[in-house]
């Protein structure tokens, strides 16, 4: 092949366009740290990268879902963990009423203690968080019970999404859990109806009545207690389903990287590769392009 | 013949050599002009006569100044031009529509469809939550901007590409006129005398100008004109003749230009629209522009407005049968697609409600009785719009498993238009190297020439130098 200076100037420039244009892409990654930072860099990673990074949002978004729907269910706990405080001290009360040895003229101060027990459980069933009751169901803007106990909300089920089409109720229906169902008794135990019932028959003086609602306060003592172990499986579901969003969110994190992030040492020596070049290039045209035949013509 | 042949002999050689000498300084002072050919004297032997019965030569002549040519690689060289005008433009078109998905490094549109649906999410925490309610409203005007900004830059780079058809029309006729006029020179001249090399050169140089814009190929006829013709087939240089190229508006393609062509000689222009960009515009800026234009953003487009269509679809189906807080209910949340095609512009998607009570969280009317403002269903039904899986044109997929091979798409269309950009430049060195070692000057060797030349030169001055001398002795034998 015939060699003039133009090839070689050619091929000079074409070098070191060439050594420029990787030092300029080594440059762009070890400044921003990736090596995919633009769809055309690859094309597959790039769409696994966004796939992964849509799964990493969605499940911080559950984790927040998650977060808000313990929040409702702890609150539940301590209301019903304060409901069986009450309802066991009113089982206590009646059992003492119900004996028959007590003198009757005990009688007005326990009614009064009753009711405030009553008003204690309707309170309870009150409870809010955020302004929301959560006993309530739907219509948890309003208190759900009103000063007689009267059950004003709905059975529905709030649900929240922990996973993907993976639902959980965060709430539990006051009416089911204090009136057994809508209307009272229909579907478990009427708890406040049985308060109402042992009030009535002390304040007729008939302790045989106060003996007869024994066993629906034990019933209601296990109504509460049931719903709190239910509640219990709930909390720890979420739990689960939290821990395993974080351990999704760790390996996703960890394949993202993998793929978008650069190896610092690998770019860095590339780079001190491509000054090498770069030297060697410019000397090397510097010593060719010095001589010619122009020198030894005189 | 006698001692007077000695001057003849020695005059042939001087010019000769002084010609020579003519085609070096020429080689050497064009030793960097871009597509200059590499010129060399051919020397022969002059005419033999007959000298007392001996066969003499009678000198030197020059048979032709001949340019170092190969039409073969020429041919190549002109036709990678082609390729290479055709991926560049492509390269940087695409380059402009890579950075409008940026999502890897900011947030984009697959960020603002999460954060829509996320929005949604939060709603069903809190349904009555007028923060909430507002966000689900921002996040969505959000995603409708988003889909406009990408709708908008999108078009913004066809009809950049539509505008470069102006300047890249009037290139080309520049180039067909010079053409033209280089035949007629040619022609006249290869009729008077010898090889035209500078003006072929030159020729050659407009000819591959012109490859680079648009897909061409080109016969040369033995008078020395050179015709050129439209690859697929429209004739553009016949003889001193030139077609001319113009634009018109389109009304059928959004009023897009169409390219029109009159014909070398001709009065009327046909539309040649269809085939100037070569097969499947690929050939030519021409090309790589019809094809930015027509094929490649129209099919990125076409998704954005499927996807568009189909979120809104989608979350109005739930949207419309859910009730605000107050009740309503029957609203649509984006403005209904009527026809997908440019839906995700600006007169397409937006939002359909303004206050945040007609936000359709609830799937009762929360007025009523049985009904409550914590109903958080349909927002619950409208939050997973986002996870479902929907038959759309790639198949069935989530929403934003679309846009991510959109983007996807548009990686490829990138990759591969840099890399056929790539390859073609590698080519054109190949080639340009392969030109340069056939065609290109060396100075050493012409260096040398020089010496070479100046000698022969100094030889057949020394020639008339003795013959004057032999004259001499001769006229003194008379005296």
């Amino acid at each position: 092949m015939r060699v003039t200076q133009n090839t070689i100037a050619n091929m000079v420039r074409d070098n070191i366009q060439t050594i420029q244009q990787r030092s300029e892409l080594l440059q762009q990654e070890a400044s921003t740290g990736l090596k995919v930072s633009a769809p055309g860099d690859d094309p597959v990673s790039a769409q696994q990268i966004l796939d992964m990074k849509a799964l990493m949002a969605s499940g911080d978004q559950y984790q927040r879902n998650i977060s808000n729907g313990t929040s409702w269910l702890s609150m539940a706990e301590s209301a019903m963990s304060g409901m069986g405080d009450a309802i066991t001290r009113v089982k206590e009360l009646s059992l003492e009423m119900s004996t028959g040895t007590t003198d009757p003229s005990a009688y007005p101060a326990a009614v009064t203690e009753l009711q405030q027990l009553k008003s204690q459980l309707i309170s309870l069933g009150n409870t809010q968080i955020n302004g929301r009751y959560i006993f309530g169901g739907f219509k948890n803007d309003t208190p759900p019970f009103d000063s007689a106990g009267t059950f004003n909300g709905t059975d529905d089920n709030v649900n929240i999404e922990i996973g993907q089409g993976e639902f959980l109720p965060i709430n539990y229906s006051g009416g089911k859990i204090l009136r057994g169902g809508t209307p009272p008794g229909s579907t478990g135990t009427d708890v406040i109806g049985t308060i109402d019932n042992i009030i009535t028959a002390l304040n007729g003086n008939n302790p045989a009545g106060v003996k007869a609602e024994l066993t629906n306060l034990d019933k209601s003592l296990d109504q509460v207690l049931s719903y709190r172990t239910d509640l219990g499986a709930r909390l720890n579901r979420l739990t689960g389903a939290s821990s395993i969003i974080d351990d999704t969110k760790l390996s996703l994190t960890k394949v993202v990287s993998d793929k978008q992030d650069i190896d610092f040492a690998q770019v860095l020596s590339d780079l001190t590769k491509q000054q090498t070049a770069y030297q060697a290039a410019l000397a090397a045209s510097a010593k060719v392009s010095q001589i010619s035949l122009l020198d030894y013509l005189k | 013949m006698g001692t007077l042949s000695i001057f003849n002999i020695g005059t042939s050689a001087l010019n000769a050599q002084r010609l020579a000498l003519d085609v070096t300084s020429e080689n050497i002072t064009n030793v960097n002009t871009p597509g200059y050919s590499r010129q060399t004297a051919i020397l022969e032997t002059a005419p033999t006569t007959l000298e007392r019965g001996f066969p003499l030569g009678s000198g030197v002549d020059v048979a032709q100044v001949q340019r170092a040519y190969d039409s073969f690689l020429q041919q190549q060289i002109t036709s990678q031009n082609s390729t290479s005008g055709d991926s560049s433009t492509l390269l940087n078109s695409m380059t402009r529509v890579q950075q409008l998905f940026n999502d890897l490094t900011t947030n984009g549109l697959s960020n603002s469809l999460q954060s829509f649906f996320a929005s949604w999410q939060d709603l069903t925490n809190n349904p009555q939550g007028q923060p909430e309610r507002q966000a689900v409203l921002a996040d969505a005007q959000q995603l409708v901007d988003d889909f406009h900004r990408i709708n908008g830059a999108l078009n913004d780079v066809k009809s950049s590409a539509n505008q470069s058809l102006t300047g890249l029309t009037s290139d080309i006729n520049d180039d067909l006129k010079q053409i033209a006029s280089l035949n007629q020179q040619i022609k006249d001249i290869t009729i008077q005398s010898g090889s035209p090399n500078e003006l072929l050169d030159k020729r050659d140089q407009v000819v591959k100008d012109l490859a680079g814009k648009v897909g061409i190929t080109y016969v040369t006829q033995n008078d020395g004109t050179l015709s050129v013709s439209l690859s697929l087939g429209q004739p553009l240089v016949l003889g001193n003749q030139a077609a001319t190229l113009s634009l018109q508006a389109d009304a059928s393609n959004s009023g897009y230009y169409k390219v029109m062509s009159t014909p070398p000689g001709g009065s009327t222009a046909v539309d040649i629209t269809s085939i100037v960009g070569g097969p499947n515009n690929t050939q030519g800026e021409m090309g790589g522009t019809l094809q930015v234009r027509d094929t490649l953003v129209n099919g990125f487009l076409s998704k954005l407005d499927e996807l568009a269509a189909t979120m809104a679809n989608q979350v109005n189906s739930f949207h419309s049968t859910g009730y605000g807080v107050n009740g309503s209910t029957g609203l649509n949340f984006f403005t209904p697609p009527a026809t997908v095609t440019g839906y995700s512009g600006q007169g397409g998607i937006a939002l359909n409600i303004t206050s945040t009570d007609d936000i359709a969280a609830s799937d009762t009317d929360p007025t009523t009785a049985t009904g409550g403002t914590g109903n958080n269903r349909n927002a619950q039904n409208i939050a997973s719009v986002g996870d479902q899986v929907y038959a759309m044109s790639i198949g069935s997929t989530t929403l934003s498993g679309f846009y991510d091979s959109l983007v996807g798409q548009v990686g490829v269309s990138v990759q591969s238009a840099q890399r056929s950009s790539d390859q073609s430049s590698a080519i054109q060195k190949q080639l340009d190297n392969l030109r340069e070692s056939n065609a290109g000057v060396s100075l050493d060797e012409e260096l040398a020439n020089l010496i070479k030349y100046q000698q022969a030169y100094e030889g057949a001055a020394k020639l008339i130098t003795t013959g004057t001398q032999m004259m001499d002795t001769v006229l003194g034998m008379v005296q």
